[in-house]
């Protein structure tokens, strides 16, 4: 074996296809389907720095403290990887010219810094006197047409409205997700009876916004849509599990898989062997016993503390699970009882260099063919600077390049 | 400015408060009680949960011990809806000073606290996540209690007998006429106006603030002793019976479940201010250490949310003013008009949950006799509403199922808004409708919104966009409440995150800042 990676998520994903397409043997070893689901499903390169970001590669070389992501995986790695993403994803998928961000509404109506978008969203961006129709469905409960508009109005120069549609994804549901509504939005009829039921509400000239539902399958439903209604429609993100995020998990799985990328998944990497500055292999918690991959190669991508790859114990002990490497960010009163300040526990993580390889406190590299990418990265707090796919791709670019030349 | 008559009014909306009134409306009293916030938003929703058997003190206060048994049956009888009998074990862990046990059944005998010592095999049996190595195992009648529950079907009650219960009703001045009180004024905190309450008597129930509120009266140097306890939550019922250390009470002896979680108590230390109760690292590093002793492996499961109370205790010269755990838990009443003069006052301290219906007795009985009247107590004989439904208890106690049970009828009719705590989008609605100028929290601890392990991660944005949709409230207000729910719910979080609550806590801010940035959106005005 070439290259074990460890983790689905986004850095995995695009490492392991990066370097699949390479001609490298590539095993992909996960828990679960990867935290893109979990996403709002738009790449960010950086939204706020700490003020609002319009032109995101300009602002990056200058943005955060020493020790951030950014300052060792450098612009130019980042731009490869948002530009590889857009081309894995294609323009059905992904869009968006990556030196702007996009400003799109979000589901509380709070406009968010993006640097690309779904095709689906891109009719949301912000532009000073639109007037925007927001619907809801009284059967969804993650999305509320009244807070997205009520706080869009006061967000931005623009007017919006609420309109909430009695429109079940199936019949008789009360209680519909927001996957449920996706898969109904893949059928043309049900696509149809929504214009019916919306059209004549709508007013001239209004831009439409409604969850991010119309189809997971079908990725031009929304064209549809805005065809059937005669009006520009624009997709929200909802909270996860989120249509959009599942639709780049499933072009970006199917890819690795196209590509001869072997997923094993399911279990967890309990540990990993090693013989001085090398990791021999890594052992996965299969069913019935454990196995180990051998590799001359690691891509180590399993996500931060919110897929539990980072871990803090009840005496305030960080560690992570599977190599136990050095930590970077850990200290005294981590967290704080400031509930809208950065909480400094979330940048704890793995320091390493321009290869991406873990460092320990001296600043040696702990291994030599061990590299990691995404959320195990120290020194950036993600949801709040809106960074968590540049530095995702920019690390997994990293990481792959350097396999690659070996 | 609106002028309000009552016979009474009752400063303070805790446990004792809401007795008080009741027992004043159904003795045929205009009553009116204020809270300058929430019902049961001070010490008597801030404890562990547990309806005591009187079994903690048969040998440390035989005198409470005895009242705890007899008013643990009136409540359970009475207040069935927020009580669940879940039994209690002592137990004698690995360590602990056998001598307590030895004489505990005797100590329950004369106080007639009904104990019977079982196996050590039985109580594991029972309860297979103790300690194994515990050496010595009794039952007890212990039970949970839902301290907002029970105060909101006291206050209901009230309601029923002509009382008014104002809410959010800050008293700024209490005003008198010659010797005797004659109002209380206070500002009405929702709406800004002022609102005096003309009235003969006032009963101050405010706990550990009482100090303050008969200050407004210029009676001053009423000494309460506030005394600190954390408790934590974890995310599952550890054990289903309550379960406390067979030893001279201490910190950390007892491990509550309620409803759907387990809460580890308490801890004991005097605080200078109510409204500041900090919850200390080092506290809860005891506490999950206390945890341990009863159930092995306490430190791998789940803490979800801690909070910190305030005993009110009186001052007493019996033991050193640093230790409040040792002074007397029975109740105090201090009368005005001996101690400065002034008719027509009486300042209530002490005392705990499980007797609050007995001390309202006491406490009204104790204004009879100044008043010169004379009116039976019927409190326990007449059952409580259930404050959530409106409908008077069936005598049918609390099990933690009622919820599952009550979803599975109406899951094809109605959203389940909060999946931790099968809160259904009808209750709510039901709730903020009724109260309209309620905040988040306020409805929070009648129905328990964003009290599970998410902590608010996926109900609150729910909640306010169905608030929204009621039409109770505007945008404004909606997306100041939703930003205060939040800022709340982290003040019982960040002292005890650890372990998968981390996790909970990273998705959570993914939620609303990866993918909402609800950081961003424009201020609003302050909310209450």
């Amino acid at each position: 074996m070439d290259v074990v990676v460890i983790g689905a998520g986004l850095s995995g994903l695009v490492a392991a296809i990066r370097l699949a397409r390479v001609g490298k043997s590539v095993t992909l070893l996960t828990k679960g389907i990867g935290g893109l689901q979990l996403s709002q499903g738009t790449i960010d390169v950086l939204g706020y720095s700490p003020d609002l970001v319009t032109r995101p590669f300009e602002a990056l070389p200058r943005h955060g403290k020493p020790g951030h992501p950014y300052r060792v995986i450098g612009g130019a790695a980042v731009r490869s990887g948002v530009d590889y993403v857009a081309e894995l994803c294609g323009p059905d998928l992904l869009t968006g010219h990556a030196d702007d961000n996009f400003l799109l509404p979000t589901a509380v109506g709070a406009v968010r810094p993006t640097c690309l978008a779904q095709p689906s969203m891109a009719a949301g961006q912000i532009t000073a006197g639109t007037s925007y129709a927001i619907v809801g469905f009284r059967q969804n409960k993650d999305f509320y047409a009244a807070l997205c508009a009520g706080n869009l109005a006061r967000s931005a120069n623009v007017t919006a409205r609420a309109i909430t549609l009695d429109l079940p994804a199936r019949p008789n549901d009360v209680d519909s997700s927001a996957l449920a509504y996706a898969r109904a939005f893949d059928d043309p009829s049900y696509r149809q009876r929504f214009a019916t039921l919306l059209k004549p509400k709508l007013e001239a000239g209004e831009v439409v916004g409604v969850p991010a539902v119309l189809g997971i399958k079908v990725l031009d439903a929304w064209r549809d849509v805005s065809e059937r209604l005669g009006h520009e429609v624009f997709e929200i993100p909802t909270p996860p599990p989120g249509v959009p995020g599942m639709r780049l998990n499933e072009r970006l799985t199917q890819l690795a898989k196209a590509a001869g990328v072997r997923i094993a998944l399911g279990s967890r990497v309990v540990g990993a062997r090693t013989s001085g500055r090398r990791v021999e292999s890594v052992t996965f918690a299969a069913a019935g016993r454990n196995r180990d991959y051998a590799a001359a190669s690691f891509v180590h991508a399993p996500g931060g503390f919110e897929s539990g790859a980072l871990t803090m114990n009840s005496y305030g002990s960080i560690s992570e699970g599977v190599f136990n490497l050095p930590l970077a960010g850990v200290r005294d009163d981590l967290v704080t009882g400031d509930y809208w300040s950065d909480q400094a526990l979330f940048e704890v993580g793995v320091a390493v260099d321009d290869d991406m390889r873990p460092l320990d406190a001296a600043g040696r590299v702990v291994y030599s063919n061990l590299h990691c990418a995404g959320g195990i990265l120290a020194g950036a707090t993600r949801w709040s600077e809106k960074s968590g796919e540049g530095i995702a791709l920019g690390s997994a670019v990293r990481a792959a390049d350097t396999i690659r030349r070996a | 400015m609106r002028r309000l008559e009552a016979d009474v009014v009752v400063v303070g909306g805790g446990s004792t408060g809401a007795g008080v009134v009741r027992d004043v409306a159904m003795r045929g009293y205009k009553a009116v009680l204020v809270d300058r916030v929430d019902l049961a938003q001070g010490t008597s929703g801030r404890f562990h949960g547990l309806l005591h058997s009187g079994g903690r003190y048969v040998v440390s206060d035989p005198h409470s011990a005895t009242e705890c048994a007899e008013e643990n049956t009136i409540l359970t009888r009475i207040q069935a809806n927020s009580i669940e009998k879940t039994g209690g074990l002592f137990v004698v862990a690995p360590g602990d000073d056998p001598t307590y046990a030895e004489g505990f059944l005797a100590a329950c005998e004369a106080t007639k606290v009904p104990a019977t010592e079982i196996s050590v095999a039985r109580a594991l049996k029972r309860e297979p996540r103790l300690n194994p190595g515990i050496t010595r195992a009794f039952e007890v009648q212990d039970g949970s209690v839902d301290g907002w529950q029970m105060v909101w079907g006291a206050a209901a009650s009230a309601k029923e007998y002509g009382a008014q219960i104002l809410t959010y009703h800050r008293v700024t001045r209490i005003e008198r006429s010659g010797d005797t009180v004659s109002a209380v004024v206070c500002t009405d905190d929702k709406t800004g106006e002022e609102v005096t309450i003309g009235c003969h008597f006032v009963i101050n129930c405010a706990g550990a603030w009482a100090g303050q509120i008969a200050h407004l009266a210029d009676c001053p140097d009423v000494q309460v002793v506030p005394g600190r306890g954390i408790m934590i939550a974890m995310n599952h019922r550890l054990v289903n019976t309550v379960v406390n250390r067979c030893i001279h009470p201490h910190d950390g002896d007892i491990l509550v479940p309620v409803h759907t979680v387990c809460i580890i108590g308490t801890t004991d230390v005097k605080a200078p201010d109510p409204d500041r109760l900090p919850i200390p690292r080092e506290e809860v590093q005891q506490m999950l250490d206390a945890g341990e002793v009863l159930v092995p492996g306490f430190r791998e499961s789940r803490a979800i949310h801690a909070w910190s109370g305030a005993r009110p205790l009186v001052k007493d010269s019996r033991v050193g003013a640093a230790d409040t755990r040792h002074m007397s838990r029975g109740m105090s009443i201090l009368d005005h008009s001996e101690r400065d003069g002034l008719k027509g006052l009486l300042t209530i301290s002490g005392g705990k949950l499980t007797t609050y219906r007995l001390m309202a007795e006491r406490i009204v009985d104790a204004m009879e006799s100044q008043l010169g009247t004379s009116h039976d107590c019927r409190t326990a004989l007449e059952v409580c509403p259930d404050a959530s439904t409106g409908r008077l208890n069936e005598g049918k106690t609390y099990v933690v199922t009622h919820r599952l049970h009550d979803r599975e009828d109406d899951r094809l009719h109605d959203q389940i808004l909060c999946e931790c705590e099968l809160m259904s989008r009808r209750m709510f609605v039901d709730l903020i409708k009724a109260n309209p100028l309620s905040s988040f929290d306020d409805l929070r601890r009648q129905l328990r919104l964003g009290m599970g392990p998410c902590q608010g991660g996926f109900c609150s944005m729910r909640a306010t966009g169905v608030a929204l949709d009621a039409g109770t409230i505007d945008i404004e207000r909606a997306t100041g409440l939703l930003r205060l729910f939040l800022q709340n719910r982290w003040i019982g979080l960040w002292p005890i995150l650890a372990g998968d609550q981390v996790r909970q806590t990273a998705l959570d801010a993914w939620i609303f800042q990866g993918t909402l940035d609800i950081e961003h959106l424009p201020e609003t005005a302050e909310v209450v």
